[in-house]
């Protein structure tokens, strides 16, 4: 029997429905160090499927609701409940600090897109040899400007939301459509307040469309390495 | 290239955080979704990959 791993949490557990996975059972593994880990009872043969990826998300947050956790990599599984509690053990001391960082907290998600999709339209010239060189600057041009607009969103973001850099996570222009992804941690009981917070900031930036997601279980900031 | 919906980016950015973030535990096993290994599937490259897994899948169906 393999357990598909959910969420590490501190010892003692919290009364869960004991439903996991596709009704599988849920299980928790108690490791030496004073924390367990959620898992959901699974089989090495049964395929993941994308609502599968979903329904963890459901069950992650149903076990950050009831105590504080650190979510754990959709598809990680171990061969047993004694490979489970080891892997805990060896890195008892970062999953502890992890814990205390997330305890009592949320991830607010935003996504800003670009609303304005435009080709760079290329400047008159004469021969293909120079029209393609002024193409490709006046992309790489572009490409900049969208770079240090989409840096200063969020540096006004950060200013705005008076929030500690720690707590902040983010990435630009990771694709030709985003401009901003960015992760913020915030206290549970705010988490509404910080959104309306922050969904203000964002809608004063007239050229993206914005998108934001949350609370949600602190995924970014659960990272150990 | 295919607009992104606020739809899109929400189930990207979810998905994203379910496979790319999280504690990185050692398994035991390897899991993929759909024949696909997960650690592939962040959301940067789902975004790009997304039309030649499309255009892969229609080969393999051809």
């Amino acid at each position: 029997m393999t357990l598909l791993a959910h969420a590490i949490t501190a010892a003692p557990p919290a009364a869960l429905s004991p439903e996991g996975l596709r009704g599988r059972p849920l299980a928790w593994s108690e490791a030496a160090a004073g924390l367990g880990l959620w898992s959901t009872d699974w089989t090495p043969d049964l395929k993941l499927e994308r609502p599968d990826a979903l329904e963890h998300h459901r069950l992650v947050e149903r076990i950050c609701a009831a105590q504080p956790c650190l979510p754990v990599r959709f598809g990680t599984a171990f061969a047993n409940a004694d490979a489970a509690r080891a892997s805990l053990d060896k890195r008892a001391e970062t999953l502890h600090a992890a814990l205390a960082r997330v305890s009592g907290k949320s991830e607010l998600a935003l996504t800003l897109l670009w609303r304005d999709q435009a080709a760079v339209a290329p400047r008159s010239a004469t021969g293909p040899g120079r029209r393609y060189m002024e193409q490709r600057r006046a992309e790489l041009g572009a490409r900049e400007a969208k770079r240090a607009r989409a840096e200063s969103m969020v540096e006004r973001i950060v200013t705005e939301l008076a929030i500690e850099r720690p707590l902040v996570w983010h990435e630009t222009c990771t694709t030709a459509n985003v401009a901003v992804s960015l992760a913020v941690l915030v206290p549970t009981e705010r988490a509404l307040d910080r959104k309306a917070e922050l969904g203000r900031i964002a809608s004063e930036f007239g050229d993206v469309i914005t998108v934001l997601n949350g609370p949600w279980p602190p995924y970014t900031f659960a990272r150990t390495e | 290239m295919k607009e992104l919906t606020r739809d899109d980016a929400t189930l990207l950015e979810l998905v994203d955080r379910l496979l790319n973030k999280g504690v990185v535990l050692t398994g035991e096993a390897t899991i993929s979704v759909a024949g696909v290994d997960l650690i592939y599937l962040g959301l940067n490259v789902v975004l790009a990959a997304v039309e030649s897994i499309e255009k892969s899948q229609e080969r393999r169906a051809s």
